[in-house]
């Protein structure tokens, strides 16, 4: 098997009786604790106990009643440090793989084909969600469920934010996306997509356009950069995993194809753009971080099946400069480091190694060192508060910007977080707005 | 002979090299399977219920249905087996080959007959062809043929007529193979006796109806369209097969030997067979789920077990444990105990606090901070159902409390009414 076969299609889920043999391995805790685990509330310990008791429908219903985006969510959570890190089996052996589980009752509930949700009593009230990654489909789901009408303006030309555009498709398969997205379509959530909310007071004008409420999730997709010029070869894990997603490949294949690649980064998008870049049929491909690997960002279990899948781990080495030749990229000036005092994460801070430069020799780079919000996006809702890193203010209990009416949830008011993160946002924002549209003001 | 250990029998004056026997079933269908059992270690066999040619056999298909629990299988086996569907003379020359083969291993024959005549010639043909011993299937309980199996079993006159008939035309040992969907084993088990049995084997599979399609509503087995009450085996059935086997052995007015059956698999289950007064046990479910080589770990589990426990003979263990049982006003009902737990070991489930609160005395409260059970040592009932749901070995166990120990009185509410 070559490297590029691990990433064809996402791995096989469970069976019928793997699952139900997982979920008896479940000690059935009282006030379990994977359910305290979970952000979003999506509440495993109920589900798991359903599926222990053959009450397969009704597990099903849990997650969706739960979180409208369960089944992105089984596949995509870094469950050992959520619900699976607070299981109680633990102690006697291994956690219960709730992810796993999951995943296989989104996907019998594909197979049984029972209709979950209807489109609530229809009620006065109108909500603008900007923004279809999952802060917004999630309050999206949860405004429509009590009747409300619900738009989601989405700039791009599909419906997903990051998790269409963000992850590789052997993370998360179209189809349970979809799949996830038909639940919103069946509360009657309207999409209006190629409609970026963007430039000046565009949030603020749907109000004066008939909406009652607005919802901001636009998150975040300024890359950060190594370097700001364009250089042939050097690509942003943005547009990289973006293209991957629509295929465009013609532009790809040519820097990936039989040839050596670096990606910068030791998060789970560096991880996501090696493992594509493998996909692609990369020679060689370089992780390049800075830190340790046991300083890395990434989820063990994604660096751990990196590394078995061939990839290069080039730890302790800072980028320094690209090597170019008639602006087309040559290879990577790096640094040596070693560790040395602990910086404010509270990890001990890479230090350059005087003299110790040296060229690693690649035709292209991914720069996977995360993503901020757009410069200038503060005036796409100029009465909204926000910081000095451009993320919204609100209050967290509500979601409620410094505007009446306007709420947010997602990266754009937390900085880079986990899907569940924004899951949970718009559901804690959703109960706000539904209350808002009763009464107009903002109850905790 | 294994570590000093002596695993050999003696039953109705025959010698068994162990008492680890094939009972009457499809493991036992062919001398070509018997063979590969003996081979195998297994020390006797049951063959499979021979009948006359006179009413041909044929099988229900499918003839088996499983019973799982959760992901379990095969916690118990419901099946419409009927008799051999082979020629007479087919498993004459099986046992024929067999006797040849294999002369230091017991060959009982089960037999079942239709007519009194049957019983009679079938006990001819068996005993000629070199039988060691007969077993007369007075107990299969879903025989296709009318008034067969366990419909004679039930009737205690005809265990006796037919026993006296295979009797007085055959000098090999009868053993009467009892049903268990009885009352009172004892009282066909004394007709066969009168009749002239040397022995008891049971139990035969057990009455059942373990499940129904329920998008069909077809009860198991589905045979095309009918299901049928049948008979369930397997280690679901154990702890009912120990109890007949312990009633016969307790009868005085019975005292013949007997071979166990029913849920036997491991060498404990055997141990525990013979310790309520079985002699030789017989399998069919276990090798069905496992295959022959199950033998190997009775054989070696049990000689572990005598080492251990200086016992040399294993006719030293039978019925060893029929002393202990009494009847339930028996008890001493002074001597009170709690359930103790071992807090160290505790994983924070609270499975333990679930079943408590809802099942038992309402004994435990919930630290919901250290996700820890706190008993209350005088509400415990001693039921020790905390124990059974623990998943923590050793971290709930049954302590006797001194007489002077006082259990709370249960609340009650609507005192004011």
């Amino acid at each position: 098997m070559v490297y590029s076969d691990h990433f064809k299609g996402m791995e096989k889920g469970f069976d019928v009786h793997q699952a139900v043999a997982e979920a008896n391995r479940c000690l059935l805790c009282h006030d379990p604790p994977c359910s305290r685990g979970c952000p979003g509330g999506t509440d495993p310990g109920t589900f798991i106990r359903k599926l222990r008791l053959r009450n397969i429908t009704g597990a099903i219903r849990t997650i969706k009643q739960n979180n409208i985006l369960g089944g992105s969510c089984s596949v995509l959570c870094p469950t050992a440090r959520l619900c699976e890190g607070e299981c109680c089996a633990t102690d006697i052996d291994r956690p219960i793989q709730i992810g796993r589980i999951q995943r296989f009752l989104v996907e019998q509930s594909w197979i049984q084909d029972v209709k979950f949700f209807e489109k609530g009593e229809a009620r006065a009230g109108k909500v603008a969600v900007v923004g279809s990654g999952p802060a917004g489909l999630s309050c999206a789901a949860e405004v429509a469920k009590g009747g409300y009408q619900v738009t989601v303006f989405e700039s791009r030309s599909e419906v997903g934010g990051v998790l269409r555009y963000g992850v590789p498709s052997h993370r998360l398969s179209t189809t349970i996306l979809e799949n996830d997205l038909r639940s919103l379509r069946e509360l009657g959530v309207e999409f209006r997509c190629d409609s970026p909310v963007q430039g000046d007071g565009a949030a603020e004008d749907l109000l004066n356009q008939g909406f009652d409420a607005v919802f901001l999730a636009p998150g975040l997709w300024k890359p950060i950069r190594l370097k700001e010029e364009d250089i042939e070869g050097v690509f942003t894990a943005t547009d990289f995993l973006s293209s991957m997603r629509e295929k465009k490949l013609d532009g790809l294949a040519p820097f990936f194809s039989g040839k050596d690649v670096a990606v910068i980064g030791g998060g789970s998008v560096a991880i996501d753009c090696v493992e594509s870049a493998l996909e692609l049929g990369a020679r060689d491909v370089y992780l390049v971080y800075r830190r340790s690997f046991t300083q890395m960002p990434a989820e063990e279990d994604e660096t751990l099946s990196a590394l078995r899948a061939g990839i290069h781990f080039l730890l302790l080495n800072q980028p320094v400069d690209y090597v170019t030749e008639n602006d087309t990229l040559k290879g990577i000036r790096l640094a040596r480091t070693q560790l040395g005092e602990k910086d404010a994460s509270g990890r001990r801070r890479p230090v350059e190694i005087p003299g110790s430069e040296w060229v690693l020799a690649i035709d292209a780079v991914i720069e996977a060192i995360g993503s901020r919000a757009a410069n200038d996006s503060p005036q796409w809702y100029p009465s909204v508060k926000v910081n000095s890193k451009n993320l919204v203010e609100v209050d967290r209990e509500t979601g409620a910007t410094s505007t009446k009416g306007i709420f947010a949830g997602g990266d754009i008011i937390n900085g880079p977080a986990l899907v569940i993160d924004a899951i949970r946002d718009g559901k804690v924002a959703a109960t706000a707005i539904k209350g808002y549209l009763e009464t107009l003001e903002v109850s905790k | 002979m294994s570590d000093g250990v002596d695993l050999s029998v003696e039953f109705c004056g025959l010698r068994f090299k162990n008492p680890f026997m094939l009972s009457s079933s499809p493991v036992a269908n062919s001398a070509e399977m018997v063979g590969r059992a003996f081979d195998a270690g297994w020390g006797g066999v049951a063959y499979k219920s021979v009948v006359t040619d006179n009413i041909p056999i044929i099988h229900p298909s499918p003839r088996m249905k499983e019973y799982d629990y959760g992901e379990k299988k095969l916690v118990g086996l419901q099946n419409v087996e009927q008799t051999s569907d082979r020629g007479l003379e087919a498993n004459m020359k099986d046992i024929r080959y067999l006797k040849k083969h294999w002369p230091d291993h017991i060959i009982l024959v089960s037999i079942m007959g239709f007519s009194n005549q049957e019983w009679a010639d079938l006990a001819i043909a068996c005993t000629d062809a070199g039988a060691d011993m007969l077993e007369l299937n007075f107990s299969c309980p879903h025989m296709t043929v009318e008034g067969s199996g366990a419909k004679v079993g039930q009737v205690q006159e005809l265990v006796q007529k037919f026993t006296e008939t295979v009797n007085d035309v055959t000098e090999i040992p009868l053993v009467a193979k009892m049903t268990p969907n009885i009352t009172d084993i004892n009282i066909p088990a004394l007709y066969a006796k009168k009749g002239g049995a040397d022995a008891i084997s049971a139990i035969n599979t057990v009455m059942a109806l373990p499940g129904v399609n329920i998008d069909t509503w077809v009860p198991d087995p589905d045979v095309f369209g009918k299901g049928s009450l049948s008979g369930y085996s397997g280690p679901a059935v154990k702890p009912i097969g120990l109890r007949f086997i312990a009633e016969m052995a307790l009868n005085k007015d019975l005292g013949l030997p007997i071979s166990g059956m029913g849920g036997i698999e491991t060498w404990i289950d055997v141990l525990e067979y013979l310790l309520v007064g079985a002699t030789t046990v017989q399998v069919t479910t276990g090798i069905i789920h496992y295959g022959y080589r199950i033998v190997e770990d009775m054989e070696e589990g049990l000689s572990d077990y005598m080492v251990s426990k200086d016992i040399s003979r294993v006719s030293d263990l039978i019925g060893k444990a029929l002393p202990n049982l009494h009847e339930t006003d028996k008890f001493d009902l002074s001597r009170q105990g709690i359930a103790e737990y071992d807090l160290e070991k505790c994983i924070g489930c609270g499975q333990c606090y679930i079943v408590c609160t809802d099942a038992g005395g309402q004994a435990l409260e919930w630290d919901e901070v250290k996700r820890r059970p706190k008993p209350i040592e005088d509400k415990c009932l001693s039921c020790m159902v905390c124990k059974f749901v623990c998943p923590v070995d050793g971290l709930i166990s049954f302590k006797e409390m001194p007489s002077s120990w006082k259990r709370r009185e249960t609340v009650t509410l609507g005192d004011d009414i």
